[in-house]
């Protein structure tokens, strides 16, 4: 038996839309049964990417294929092998949660009702009301239930849990590992680094359209510093010495530093001191970004859409 | 973290100190209902200078004139349609005859339609909240969205009036300024009170759709109130209840009389004042009448792309159809009698510019057809805007993501669209008959319903045009194809009284069509008509599968 076509492969993939390059170059390929992280700021090109994967949007240059189909030329045969949910939830306002899942389980073909059917139940989901009447999260809850009931090969999800409250999203997180389970191939798009670090085997990083990092996530571990803010009772003791400690500013009675790798040698070394406070935090992926990659470059970035400062809402603000 | 200190956080925050931001709805609404309402303005002069100018060159003499007065001014079914008819034999007669149930029609169309959009529509997406976020409340919001609407209303006047008084410059018209801005309020009252019916089924409907159709009822009841009320049945208090019937009773350049407006502005004032006090005691996004958030699952149609357009497109077409029905037994009913009273030579000379021979009831129909082509035409403009939104909205995307081709999403649309059409030319034909029968008017349910399908023809090459753009520059289709009904419509009216060359006269879709039943159906001109249209929405069906979709 042949190896199966990945779910996903682009080839110098580029989209402009008038003098903005979109995306620019892309050379990705998802393996069968791998979970993949797709990240960037907002406006870096991951809907653009998705958009393309699904054929509603017609690519400048290059070409991707979904199971070794060219979307463009065999998009209806891609797609039913594929689910998809949008960031956006806008749907039919009068049709009705069951209704909507009737309607997009008819169109899809197979599903599997007893599943879509426990989906509701989990994500507790009243299905006899009106799309109009549901909120944000309710709206995405219909579309990830429309998505994970067709048990497609491929999910493609665009920042799904956008509106989901926490306990929500860790019934999005369980079903994710499920569908990993049964072999499902998953590309994820967010831009909350621990949703990607808990659920993906691999990561790619956008920025301003192009790919600027892709690799598994112990590749990338030296991504994710900590920061960490410490304030002591008296003098302020040396920790650039702690392994992993680096980029230490010290003011005062306080000290801010960036710690990679494990915690346990800094809070062995604090457990000594006189430290009075401290506070962890992960810091968001646009803090990343401005560490690894420097100050935004003024080429190639959509002029619209200039990157959020500071942490988002969906990011954790303590330590792990 | 370093924190903030005291004298940070006590620096005010900057706020842009050339607006005030409290009077943010007020212009946002100013500017979108004068930019309609500066539209509608010219429409309106344009039909003013048109009626007018053609009047003095069809009926030159006194004689014309007394004919035509005669023929007209006493018929009960033509007053009992159009409003008054008094004093056919003036200029200023003719023309408030002319133009005044049309314009009454179309400016509180205007009204409601352009209220509901910016007070429940803004509701509806979002952005009211957004607003309110800021320092105004719901009902300072609501006032203010009112004095906006005014403002509006205020456009829509100045352009009526002062292209009226230049008209009525002309020595052949000769219609005085002061006349002229009081004609043009006479217009403009039907909107200023629409607009006020509108922004109370806005604070009482859950979506705009809902609160346009609430206000549509309210016209439809006025309306039909100063029918009975002027058809000379012995009911003519009943034009007193009708706000289209103040207006009515206005009688501009005839036999002016301001009384009236005092209803008028009572009755704004009342709505005004009701939206105002209902906007605060609701919450923001809710309606007064309950939505029903609940619904038993009903699944029939929702099997498969084309069942969804089916569903999606059922209450509108239901609406339609009724509207359809109606103007044919209408039609129909006042055929026998109205078509009597177009024996009048000169009358004929217009029916005849318009396409349709003959006389009797036949011609009267001949002429109706028109109309009734034009009103499926903006049914099918709706479905093209409708399909549209589809995609602008995002619905579009959950559809194409499955094992769905584009085509087969956008020809199940067509499907949708030309059932509307054809069960529009079916009913309407039907209705006519049914209205017409007992009248014995002599003319043949075969013929009666041959002309109800002949008036779809237009409608079926505009829904090819709109698929052309659709499938080559979406953004343009749902303008696109109201420009051509516009400029069909146009045409049609200013050339029927002869003011226009045929080169002028071919650029109009209805022009193409025969005024059945008055003359027979011209199946040749039909056929290619829906040829071109069928190979434009080819066209239009290959442009969509090669481009991107494409949001608002």
């Amino acid at each position: 038996m042949t190896r199966e076509a990945p779910p996903i492969r682009t080839e110098a993939l580029t989209k402009r839309f008038g003098h903005v390059t979109a995306l620019a170059d892309l050379d990705l390929e998802v393996a069968p049964g791998e979970v993949m992280g797709y990240l960037g700021p907002n406006g870096a090109g991951k809907t653009t990417t998705i958009r393309l994967i699904l054929g509603l949007l017609r690519p400048t240059s290059g070409r991707c294929e979904v199971f070794g189909l060219d979307v463009q030329r065999a998009g209806v045969e891609t797609h039913r092998r594929l689910a998809y949910v949008p960031g956006e939830a806008s749907l039919w306002a009068r049709l009705t949660g069951a209704e909507t899942l009737h309607l997009l389980g008819q169109v899809h073909g197979a599903v599997d009702t007893a599943y879509r059917d426990e989906l509701v139940e989990r994500f507790a989901l009243d299905p006899s009301m009106r799309v109009r009447a549901y909120s944000h999260g309710n709206r995405q809850k219909v579309l990830l239930i429309g998505a994970l009931m067709t048990r497609a090969d491929l999910l493609v999800l665009d920042e799904p849990t956008v509106g989901l409250d926490p306990l929500m999203e860790q019934v999005f997180r369980e079903c994710v590992h499920e569908a990993k389970e049964r072999g499902q191939t998953i590309f994820l798009s967010s831009h909350i680094l621990s949703e990607v670090e808990a659920l993906c085997d691999r990561v790619a990083i956008l920025r301003a359209g192009r790919l600027v990092e892709l690799g598994t996530l112990d590749d990338l571990r030296h991504l994710s510093a900590l920061s960490v803010d410490a304030t002591f009772a008296g003098e302020v003791p040396d920790l650039s010495r702690v392994p992993g400690v680096g980029d230490v500013h010290a003011q005062g009675h306080g000290v801010r530093l960036e710690l990679r790798g494990p915690v346990a040698p800094l809070v062995r070394a604090l457990a000594n001191t006189d430290v009075t406070g401290l506070v962890s935090r992960e810091p968001s992926l646009e803090e990343l970004f401005l560490v690894h990659y420097g100050a935004p470059a003024a080429e190639g970035r959509p002029s619209e859409s200039p990157p959020d400062a500071g942490p988002r809402p969906g990011d954790p603000v303590d330590g792990r | 973290m370093i924190p903030l200190t005291v004298a940070e956080l006590a620096r005010p925050v900057a706020v842009s100190p050339q607006r005030a931001p409290v009077a943010v709805v007020a212009r946002r609404t100013a500017r979108a209902a004068s930019r309609s309402g500066v539209l509608w303005g010219y429409v309106f002069g344009a039909f003013v200078a048109s009626t007018a100018w053609s009047y003095t060159s069809i009926y030159k003499t006194q004689v014309d004139r007394d004919a035509l007065e005669a023929a007209f001014g006493s018929n009960n079914a033509i007053v009992a349609l159009f409003g008054p008819a008094p004093e056919l034999q003036t200029v200023g007669g003719f023309t408030v005859f002319k133009v005044s149930m049309t314009a009454m029609i179309i400016g509180a169309i205007w009204g409601l339609l352009t209220a509901t959009r910016l007070l429940r529509g803004e509701e509806e997406s979002g952005r009211w909240e957004l607003l309110l976020t800021g320092r105004a409340t719901s009902r300072g919001a609501t006032a203010q969205a009112l004095v906006g609407l005014g403002a509006g209303a205020a456009a829509l006047w100045t352009v009526t009036a002062l292209l009226t008084a230049v008209v009525g410059l002309s020595s052949r018209v000769d219609i005085a300024a002061g006349p002229a801005c009081f004609l043009a309020l006479s217009f403009v009252s039907t909107a200023v009170m629409f607009l006020a019916v509108g922004a109370l089924t806005s604070q009482l409907a859950p979506t705009r759709r809902q609160a346009a159709g609430y206000a549509a009822v309210v016209l439809g009841v006025s309306y039909a109130l100063r029918m009975v009320g002027d058809a000379g049945l012995g009911l003519h208090w009943l034009t007193r209840l009708s706000p289209l019937g103040w207006v009515e009773l206005l009688a501009p350049l005839t036999s002016p009389d301001p009384v009236p407006l005092v209803p008028i502005a009572l009755f704004t004032a009342v709505l005004a004042a009701a939206s105002i006090h209902l906007a605060g005691v609701r919450d923001v996004g809710s309606s007064l009448v309950a939505d029903r958030s609940h619904a038993a699952s009903r699944v029939g149609l929702l099997g498969s792309p084309l069942g969804l357009a089916v569903r999606l497109a059922r209450g509108v077409t239901i609406s339609w159809l009724v509207a359809v029905a109606l103007v044919g037994l209408l039609f129909g009913m006042i055929a026998q009698s109205a078509g009597t009273t177009f024996s009048g030579s000169s009358v004929r000379q217009v029916f005849e510019r318009l396409g349709s021979t003959g006389a009797g009831a036949g011609a009267y129909l001949g002429v109706a057809s028109l109309m009734v082509a034009a009103l499926i035409g903006f049914a099918v403009a709706g479905q093209v805007g409708a399909t549209r939104a589809e995609e602008s909205e995002g619905r579009l995307d959950h559809l194409l993501v499955q094992p769905v081709s584009r085509t087969r999403w956008l020809v199940g649309r067509l499907a949708v669209a030309l059932g509307l059409v054809l069960a529009s030319g079916v009913v309407v034909g039907v209705c006519t008959w049914l209205g017409a029968a007992p009248h014995h008017t002599g003319i043949g349910a075969g013929r009666i319903l041959a002309g109800g399908i002949n008036a779809t023809v237009p409608a079926l090459f505009v829904l090819g045009i709109g698929t052309l753009l659709f499938g080559l520059w979406p953004r343009a289709a749902l303008p696109g194809v109201y420009a051509v009904l516009a400029w069909s419509l146009l045409v049609e009216l200013v050339g029927g009284i002869g003011a226009l060359n045929h080169w002028l006269l071919d650029t109009s879709v209805f022009h193409h069509v025969a005024a059945a039943p008055a003359v027979p159906v011209d199946w040749v001109s039909d056929g290619v008509l829906v040829a071109l249209g069928v190979l434009a929405a080819l066209v239009g069906l290959a442009g969509f599968a090669r481009r991107d979709l494409l949001g608002l």
